[in-house]
């Protein structure tokens, strides 16, 4: 279905530190954003997303005598010994995705704490499968490349050939 | 855990290009051997930095609960995946925190005999570079690890152990630096 | 020549291969005769897991994952990086890399020719007749572009020319449209002239040598549209191998 399969419109990269390693625009007719732009973005929304991660809250562990579960989120003592995060065995993560009439931003933070961040039509789908193609990618042309250094800004031409040949493919 | 194709290579290409490698080292630090062992260290641990990414991409796993589950998963999905031996896991210490991972296979070390000079046998840890590869790795994935070989079976020891300890957890997300 | 110290850079670690009797296959034998091989220095696991233990052929067919290689490699790369100064250095040290994986291929190439299947456990230790290495430049070409290749990377080479030059007839070209080696890597624009397949020119000269054919051989991009890492090896042969493939043409030696 082409509404399925196109619509990918740009990604960008963001390290652990929250700087901008790399940043592509798949489809012209978008809004022309500055290389300052793009490093705002990246920067804030790192920050952002670490935010979320912190106010995630937490819910009191359930005691063998049934307390009325209230909702006391506490945002300034995660360490607190009595409380939990709710679904205990699948990690704390951060912001997934902000969407608005035009446009959706999907993020996907590996293991590692790299950020991948890609902008789509709201009506795209099967994005995690693009991201995760998009991780492949990068384990592949931009991790086993001697000359990458490690969270510096990705210019690698093989990365680029094989992500816009993917895409177009997919297209 | 998905299962991906892995695409693979000649296992004899690899094995001679890791034997040249250490070759090259040894006449590098002219057979300082101390000095071998930790460059290798040194090479895997800049390896494991970039391997992790390609070992979370491929096999799609997620962060491991505790120690003893990121001990499974070296031995059986990343050493399979990498070199496709699946080293025993034993010996663990009661706190969880220590293991060994004992080699019945090592293409590494296929067709390797060392130096007979007296020193090699004693000084030099020709696989060496596994030991940097997980200390990389799971630095990358917050967890500060020590580990280095025991005994060789190059050495014409019996077996190929390597020990493997957890130092700690590392709570912030700062950047390691490249060594 | 370079030929003594490179040879010199593989005595250390010896990747059995070469360090062994390569024409001998290694049959069911007495504890005797294995003590009889092994270098008297050397202590031996009890359990004699040596390199004189195991079939040469064990790994033949084996295969490992090619990332695995791309990251050896890459460090390989990047060690040699930070030890040169400009992409010459740095591609005639992964050339020297190369050149003893190229002498130790060289006779594990003929072993496997000659020790098909049966006749590898048949054969006594003494009496097979030697292999036949080439003796005329085009026959090791063959060998390189077929054989070698197909060991390497599990499939022929993609053409093999001779120089037009009257001036350069001792010149001939190995193309590679694909080379397995550069896969991922993508060189910055500031060394856009370097080819890390140098490493396999490394790994041609060492069989070239191997065979006594003199040689200098390099790795050039020549990209196209629809092989951005074609690459072609240049293969020169010396002086001497050019007289001595003359009096070989005239005595009829093919």
């Amino acid at each position: 279905m082409p509404s399925n399969t196109r619509g990918v419109f740009s990604l960008i990269i963001i390290n652990k530190a929250g700087g901008l390693i790399y940043q592509r625009e798949f489809q012209s007719g978008l809004r022309n954003l500055s290389t300052n732009d793009y490093l705002v973005l990246a920067g804030t929304f790192h920050g952002v997303h670490a935010i979320t991660r912190s106010i995630t809250p937490k819910i009191p562990i359930a005691q063998p005598a049934p307390s009325p579960t209230t909702s006391s989120t506490g945002t300034t003592a995660p360490t607190a010994s009595g409380y939990s995060y709710p679904n205990p065995g699948v990690p704390v993560s951060g912001l997934d995705y902000l969407e608005t009439d035009k446009f959706r931003l999907t993020c996907f933070q590996t293991l590692t704490g790299t950020k991948f961040l890609l902008f789509t039509d709201p009506l795209t789908g099967s994005v995690d499968t693009i991201i995760q193609k998009i991780y492949e990618l990068y384990a592949d042309y931009v991790m086993k490349n001697p000359f990458y250094q490690i969270e510096m800004p990705v210019r690698c031409e093989a990365f680029d050939r094989h992500l816009g040949a993917w895409l177009r493919g997919r297209a | 855990m998905r299962r991906t194709r892995v695409d693979k290579v000649n296992a004899e290409l690899v094995t001679l290009t890791y034997g040249t490698i250490v070759a090259q080292l040894c006449q590098d630090y002219d057979s300082n051997y101390q000095d071998v062992n930790k460059q290798l260290d040194k090479m895997g641990y800049n390896i494991g930095m970039r391997l992790i990414e390609d070992f979370l991409a491929k096999s799609g796993v997620g962060r491991c609960a505790n120690f003893r589950e990121t001990a499974d998963m070296i031995a059986k999905v990343g050493f399979k995946i990498f070199l496709n031996v699946t080293p025993t896991i034993t010996n663990w210490t009661s706190d969880n925190t220590q293991f060994s991972l004992i080699f019945e296979d090592n293409p590494l070390a296929d067709f390797v005999e060392l130096p007979d000079d007296g020193r090699a046998q004693d000084e030099l840890w020709f696989s060496n570079i596994l030991c940097g590869v997980l200390r990389g790795s799971l630095e990358m994935v917050q967890m500060q690890i020590e580990a280095h070989f025991v005994s060789d079976v190059l050495r014409g020891d019996d077996t190929t152990e390597m020990r493997v300890s957890l130092v700690r957890y590392i709570e912030d997300e700062m950047p390691p630096e490249e060594e | 020549m370079a030929a003594p110290p490179r040879h010199a850079t593989m005595q250390s670690i010896s990747n059995g291969s070469t360090a062994q009797g390569t024409d001998r296959p290694q049959t069911q034998q007495t504890p005797q005769a294995q003590l009889s091989q092994q270098s008297p220095g050397l202590r031996v696991p009890s359990n004699r897991k040596t390199i004189y233990d195991r079939h040469l052929n064990r790994s033949r067919n084996a295969e490992l994952s090619r990332a695995s290689f791309a990251f050896l490699f890459g460090e390989m790369v990047t060690y040699a990086q930070r030890r040169v100064t400009g992409i010459q250095d740095l591609e005639k040290r992964l050339n020297e890399q190369g050149y003893p994986l190229g002498l130790r291929l060289l006779d594990l190439l003929f072993y496997r020719s000659t020790s098909t299947s049966s006749s590898a456990l048949s054969s006594s230790s003494t009496s097979s007749s030697p292999p036949n290495r080439p003796l005329r430049i085009i026959t090791l070409l063959h060998l390189i572009h077929g054989p070698l290749w197909r060991l390497l990377f599990n499939r022929a080479a993609d053409a093999l020319e001779h120089s037009v030059s009257p001036d350069t007839p001792n010149e001939y070209m190995i193309t590679d449209n694909d080379p397995m080696v550069n896969t991922y890597i993508s060189a910055p624009r500031d060394m856009s002239m370097l080819n890390c397949a140098a490493y396999v020119a490394g790994i041609i000269e060492g069989v070239c040598d191997g065979c006594g054919f003199e040689t200098k051989v390099s790795a050039h991009n020549q990209p196209t549209e629809l092989w951005p890492s074609r690459t072609v090896f240049l293969v020169r042969f010396g002086d001497p191998v050019m007289e001595r493939e003359k009096v070989l043409e005239r005595a009829g030696v093919k």
